[in-house]
């Protein structure tokens, strides 16, 4: 797994290229620990390159999206494959994210 | 018209994480082993995931995460009719199938989603305590196109 982080229109995005599990998720969580617990933060998870995702990376998209909540911030994902996104629907987890089909309309909706 | 014989492989893998990846090329090439097979794409995924998913369970709660412990993976692709069925053997803590409750899908669980994820994406999961060792098999059937 690769992470990549850029910061575009005042908009935190981790990019997570490859497989998102229990084998891999440490930086990332922490990055999202990191992001989320500042106030009013805005964070995007593009999920474009994202191949596997496992019930430890989901259960840590969770944890963030709980931690930004409080802090006033708001969380959103976006560019999810097919297979990913099976299991976000199975889970119901696709009801509980903001979820957007690309990075583009993503930030899109940031900026409104 | 000869059946072929089931197709098996077999794998021992330290209880780590970092192996667990190879799981998943193995049941891709296997399953790749059916031409024909209907949304291949998405039923090798969702096979992987739901391997991957015991394993993780394995090494997190059977072995608690200590790298140490092994798990013994057969995998056995049957061709008529199609199905594959995954077992996994370990020597870990035995899983308390008592006290597992699945996740509240109203309540955003950011937690306990292994053990549903499993039981929802395969067709037929059992769990064997047996002295020694512990014994899970995952069975999936899968389906032709045009059949």
């Amino acid at each position: 797994m690769e992470m990549k982080t850029r910061l575009v229109d005042k908009v935190n995005i981790v990019d997570i290229i490859g497989r998102f599990d229990a084998n891999t998720v440490a930086p990332v969580a922490a990055w999202l620990e990191q992001m989320t617990t500042k106030p009013g933060c805005r964070v995007l998870v593009n999920l474009s390159e994202t191949t596997f995702a496992d019930s430890t990376g989901l259960a840590t998209l969770v944890q963030a999206m709980k931690r930004a909540q409080q802090h006033q911030g708001e969380i959103y994902l976006c560019g999810m494959r097919r297979s990913v996104y099976m299991t976000f629907e199975l889970t119901r987890l696709d009801k509980a994210f903001t979820i957007f089909a690309d990075e583009e309309h993503a930030l899109k909706a940031f900026a409104k | 018209m000869t059946v072929p014989q089931p197709e098996q492989v077999r794998l021992d893998l330290p209880a780590r994480y970092t192996y667990l990846h190879l799981l998943g090329d193995c049941i891709a090439d296997m399953l790749r082993l059916l031409e024909q097979m209907q949304d291949a794409e998405m039923v090798i995924y969702n096979i992987q995931l739901a391997v991957h998913e015991a394993c993780t369970n394995i090494v997190r709660h059977a072995y608690e995460n200590k790298g140490e412990g092994r798990i013994l993976i057969t995998l056995t692709l049957a061709f008529d009719p199609p199905q594959l069925t995954i077992e996994l053997q370990d020597t870990g803590k035995p899983f308390d199938a008592a006290s597992y409750e699945p996740p509240d899908l109203d309540d955003v669980p950011s937690g306990g989603l292994g053990i549903f994820l499993i039981r929802n994406l395969m067709d037929d999961v059992t769990y064997t305590p047996v002295p020694g060792h512990n014994h899970w098999s995952l069975t999936k059937s899968l389906l032709m196109k045009g059949i």
